[in-house]
């Protein structure tokens, strides 16, 4: 409970763990035990272009859920002729065995989807696999945080059936009618590689900084092309912003590092400061808010040279 | 603007026939334009026989005794049985729904009759609606194909597009039957139109020696009288009188001579005209739908409300008039800037009390305003200063500068009508043009536009709008290419078949090419030839033959007298001269037009094959042939293409910095010429490379990173906050970053507020952000 302690949090390992997961900007691999399973799940591409994109799709998420989860063990993936609904099911059974309370578990899905009014389907060989089944599946994993990316056509549709407190929805559409080849599961694995992306600077890709900039592009290439958008992605969840899916530069190793630790987690703590007062700013003079500010500012600018040292970053 | 027969004051209050409709399209001008219908006296059935029971309420209608022309015309609905008589009475009075039914049956009864579909047609017109109304054209025609009521019919609608094949129609209709006053009408105003007021007199005068021998109306053809003599330079038509004294609530007199000051560029006083239309008959909607459009183009936009409200109340018909409703309130989502200020105001009114003189308003979509302002109010400074010292003229109002990023916006407020043709438009002081994200990246040079509609106001305010279009044209078109050697239109393909073929047209005729196209494209083939016209008086004459050209319009003098007493040649040796001067400049061009052809389908195709070491030759081959061609699929992309592939960034990088200087406005392209240059070690040519993008693609974040940052690192500190400032305008992902760059500028600048400001804003947004969190150790001396 090392990094929970600096929090106070005094009960018992789950609910402080689920309490810390519902503070924003906290990333849950700063608790000690927890790890993320990864999940990445493509269906069939029907024409040599999409099943090129989805294989280098899949090949990209899959190295940098390695390098997340710091364990090959825990990244899974299923992809082309191998994905079929049976390796599915048996993957989600392994999942509900090996997967505890406090870890976390990141769904991402790739391919076309489609919807017939009442049910979503992945297409993957042989019988697809439906919104329903899936849901299913991924209530089956005792994981407390869930992240479900569904970057397939029509995958708007599954959005009201997956959402529940313990799990963020990505949706690439709106709806189920929107039923066109998506393009935002290009940007969504972009963005887990990119610095721009980090918006935040933390060196590491949350949930939320991941959709934010897949959605930008995807919104930015449709007005570039002078096309209309044949697809709206969605997100439903409040776990997004703490939900940690890449790391960037020395993040990885800072918070691993046990000399280190304590220091992250005060950063953290100075981090929700900054947080904390800007929640109060519309409230606030201005130059009583910048002086507030740059004063938590300064102490966190300290902080980070210590880290820095500590680690032996320039 | 399409007004016909019975949306005119005529069309109620006497019979319904028409003069030309006239959309005048006059491009980077522009036309609008009202179409009359005429009073008869007795019917002239070159429109469509129709019977002659109506003729005693028409009689009334055609003196402007419209409560006697209404209860007659009452009556006679209750006392026939003739749906066709019944129609024509209802149309009279404004029941077009009754009217348009009536016609149905009439038709019905009589499939075989041809006139009663073209009065059916014109029926059609009356509402605005030409589709259909051409189709009841065409259907009578194919029940008597020399059917000349119907051939006007056809006419009316074609040459309301300005389409070459309306006087042909014409011809035919006053051949087949002489003895009619419509088809003269239309001739003499095609004609005035074209500027050819010889013909157009003559039509006139038959016209009205055929009025009087077959008793018709003489309103229209006085109308057209007093356009001739107002476009001759005489404001006081004795025929005005005339009409007046026929009908004193004849708006036409006052509306039909507004139409000519339209479409020959002169707003203001066009407004002063209709206004005096719709005094003497305050029913003229079409009036008042075009008093309005004018008062808009001269920025007057409450009143242009007011009388646009009064059209539509009038003529809810009317495309141009419910469109440009919707058009003004969109502008609610608009901000209006002037030059020398920072902050959005209300109105031109609120500017002008507020500010000092401002030289440019600006009126811009709220949504990017922040990103276009800083570059169009530069270029518009710029173009002002050089264009009032080059041309001696010192703009008197601001110019009113109004972008809008949906080009439908910009073509109601252009036309009234969405799907316009142009870019831009420029009413005096006031221009209207395509934002940059109206059109696809890559596709429009916003910076030239604005430029050469910049260039149209000094033409048309020097010479009080009296400038042909071809000169104006010419000078715009020249001047984008004075501006700087990569703006402005290439020579075309099409240009140099053009010269092959030996269409250009005699310098004396060449406004013909603007307003009448006689063949696809000859618009911009007119543009383009305009503008070498000037090139070469600028070059053989020098630039202050331009200027003194432009004084002799401004006293209205003829082209060819004009060349004759600035230049000293006739119009037939300046032609000569300048089929010469064509001949030096492309001959050869023209001639090798089969081997560039041949060079670029060798390029392509090795392109294509990814055969790069077979680009190379074909390619450069077609650069060397024809320099100017940096469309889509240009040798000179591709041969960067091959050039990458090999490895050689250094010749890379020379093609497409060719392929900018000629044009080129790909921003991929662009922008992979500015890596290129940046990774060679040439900054400032890759920062020249990505500000020529700023004009064609400013929408995009990520060339104003990258230039803010370039900028910043060569210490052009206000360039670099400039567009740091744009950047976060745009509202971008990494607003941390932008905001830490212009943290640096302003340190570097020591404005220490703004500075703190930018870097708490940075640190705010990303607490952790090492370069920012050193920044404020370092400036806070912890």
């Amino acid at each position: 409970m090392a990094a929970a302690a600096p929090l106070g949090c005094g009960v018992t390992r789950l609910a402080c763990l689920l309490l810390l997961a519902l503070v924003p900007g906290l990333p849950a691999e700063t608790l000690p035990s927890s790890r993320t399973h990864f999940v990445i799940l493509s269906g069939l591409g029907g024409e040599p272009l999409y099943e090129k994109r989805f294989a280098e799709q899949v090949k990209e998420l899959e190295k940098v859920a390695r390098r997340n989860a710091g364990d090959a063990s825990l990244v899974h993936a299923l992809s082309g002729e191998a994905a079929t609904r049976k390796a599915i099911e048996e993957l989600f059974a392994r999942l509900k065995k090996d997967v505890a309370p406090e870890d976390s578990l990141a769904v991402v899905l790739l391919g076309h989807g489609s919807y017939d009014g009442y049910d979503y389907k992945l297409n993957v060989p042989g019988p697809d696999i439906t919104g329903e089944r899936l849901r299913v599946l991924f209530e089956g994993v005792p994981a407390e945080r869930q992240l479900v990316v569904n970057t397939t056509s029509a995958s708007g549709a599954v959005m009201e059936l997956w959402k529940s407190d313990k799990r963020v929805v990505v949706a690439a559409t709106k709806n189920g009618r929107e039923r066109t080849a998506t393009t935002f599961a290009q940007f969504f694995v972009e963005a887990l590689a990119s610095a721009e992306a980090d918006t935040d600077k933390s060196e590491s890709i949350t949930a939320q900084e991941a959709y934010t900039y897949a959605e930008r592009k995807v919104k930015d290439f449709y007005e570039s092309e002078m096309r209309l958008a044949t697809e709206h992605s969605r997100m439903e969840g409040e776990l997004a912003g703490s939900f940690t899916l890449a790391r960037l530069g020395k993040a990885l190793e800072a918070a691993a590092d046990p000399a280190t630790r304590e220091m992250m987690a005060r950063r953290e703590a100075l981090e929700q400061q900054v947080g904390a007062l800007k929640l109060r700013k519309e409230s606030m003079a201005e130059q009583q808010y910048f002086d507030e500010l740059q004063k938590v500012l300064i102490e966190l600018a300290q902080l980070q040279t210590k880290i820095d040292d500590a680690l032996g970053q320039p | 603007m399409n007004v016909l027969p019975s949306t005119t004051p005529r069309a109620r209050s006497r019979r319904l026939r028409l003069a030309l409709p006239a959309l005048a399209l006059c491009l980077g001008l522009l036309a609008a334009a009202l179409v009359t219908t005429t009073p008869l006296a007795a019917y002239d059935q070159a429109l469509g026989k129709r019977s002659e029971t109506l003729k005693p309420c028409d009689d009334h209608m055609d003196r402007g005794r419209r409560t006697e022309a209404r209860g007659c015309y009452v009556a006679l609905i209750d006392s026939t049985t003739d749906p066709a008589v019944q129609a024509e009475a209802y149309w009279a009075l404004d029941d077009y729904k009754r009217a348009n039914e009536l016609f149905r049956d009439a038709v019905k009864a009589q499939p075989e009759n041809p006139d009663l579909r073209v009065r059916w047609g014109f029926l059609f017109l009356t509402t605005h609606n030409e589709g259909e109304g051409a189709k009841l054209f065409q259907e009578a025609l194919k029940l008597d194909e020399d059917h000349a009521p119907a051939k006007l019919g056809m006419a009316t609608v074609v040459g309301g597009r300005f389409e070459g094949k309306a006087l042909e129609l014409v011809k035919q209709a006053v051949e087949a039957v002489p003895e009619q006053v419509e088809g003269y009408l239309l001739w003499a105003r095609m004609a005035l139109e074209e500027h050819d007021y010889d013909t157009a007199d003559k039509q006139l005068d038959t016209a009205l020696e055929k009025a009087k021998q077959l008793a018709v109306s003489p309103l229209d053809a006085y109308a057209l009288k007093a356009s001739l003599d107002l476009l001759r330079g005489n404001t006081n038509s004795e025929w005005t009188k005339r009409a007046l004294d026929y009908n004193p609530h004849d708006g036409s007199i006052y509306a039909t001579p507004a139409h000519f000051y339209v479409i020959t560029r002169r707003y203001r006083e066009a407004v002063e005209l209709y206004s005096k239309a719709v005094e003497v008959e305050p029913t003229l909607w079409e009036a008042h739908a075009e008093l309005s459009v004018n008062l808009l183009r001269e920025g007057q936009e409450r009143e242009g409300r007011q009388h646009l409200e009064i059209a539509f109340k009038g003529d809810p018909y009317s495309l141009t008039t419910v469109n440009t409703l919707r058009l003004l309130d969109s502008l609610a989502n608009f901000e209006t800037f002037s030059n020398h200020d920072n902050v959005a105001l209300g109105t031109r009114e609120q500017m002008e009390a507020a500010i000092d003189k401002p030289k440019v308003i600006l009126k811009l979509h709220k949504e990017e305003a922040a990103v276009l302002r800083p570059y169009a109010t530069e270029l518009a400074e710029r173009s002002i200063a050089t264009f009032a010292e080059k041309y001696g003229f010192q703009p008197e109002r601001p110019v009113q500068i109004e972008m809008y990023p949906d080009h439908d916006d910009f073509a109601v407020r252009t036309m009234g009508m969405p799907g316009l043709g142009l870019l831009g438009v420029t009413f005096g002081y006031v221009i209207a043009m395509d934002s940059p994200s109206g059109r696809a990246p890559g596709t429009f040079h916003w910076g030239t536009t604005l430029w050469h509609e910049l260039a149209h106001v000094f033409t048309l305010e020097a010479t009080n709008h009296l400038v042909p279009r071809w000169f104006s044209e010419g000078i715009s078109t020249y001047e984008e290419w004075e501006a700087d050697a990569s703006w402005g239109e290439q020579v075309s393909p099409d240009f140099l078949e053009a010269v092959k073929e030996g269409k250009l047209l005699p310098v004396a005729e060449l406004d013909k090419g603007f307003v009448r196209p006689r063949y696809p494209n000859q618009i911009a083939i007119s543009y383009f030839q305009a503008g070498l016209v000037c090139k070469m008086i600028d070059e053989e004459w020098g630039v202050e033959s331009l200027v003194e050209l432009l004084k002799g319009y401004a006293q209205n003098k003829s082209t060819a007298d004009n060349i004759q007493q600035v230049l000293d040649v006739s119009a037939e040796e300046f032609d000569k001269q300048f089929a010469a001067y064509i001949d030096d400049m492309l001959g050869e061009k023209v001639e090798a037009l089969p081997q560039w052809r041949a060079a670029m389908k060798k390029a392509v195709e090795a392109a294509k094959a990814k055969n790069w070491a077979d680009v190379i030759e074909p390619a450069k081959e077609a650069i060397g042939l024809f320099p100017d061609f940096v469309e889509g699929g240009n040798p000179y992309v591709t041969l960067a293409e091959a050039y990458v592939e090999q490895g050689d960034k250094r010749a890379a990088a020379a093609q497409l910095q060719a392929y900018q200087q000629q044009g080129g406005k790909s921003p991929e392209s662009i922008k992979q010429l500015a890596g290129l240059l940046d990774e060679l070690g040439r900054r400032s040519e890759a920062i020249e490379a990505l500000e020529g993008l700023l004009y064609i693609a400013p929408n995009d974040a990520e060339l104003h990173r990258k230039l803010g940052g370039w900028f910043l690192e060569e210490d052009d500190l206000p360039a670099a906050v400039r567009e740091l400032e744009v950047l976060l305008a745009m509202n971008p992902l990494d607003k941390a970053d932008a905001h830490y760059n212009l943290a640096r500028a302003y340190h570097k600048m020591k404005d220490r507020d703004k500075m703190r400001r930018h870097l708490l804003l940075a640190l705010e947004a990303a607490p952790s952000f090492r370069p920012a969190q050193k920044l404020l150790l370092e400036t806070t001396a912890q």
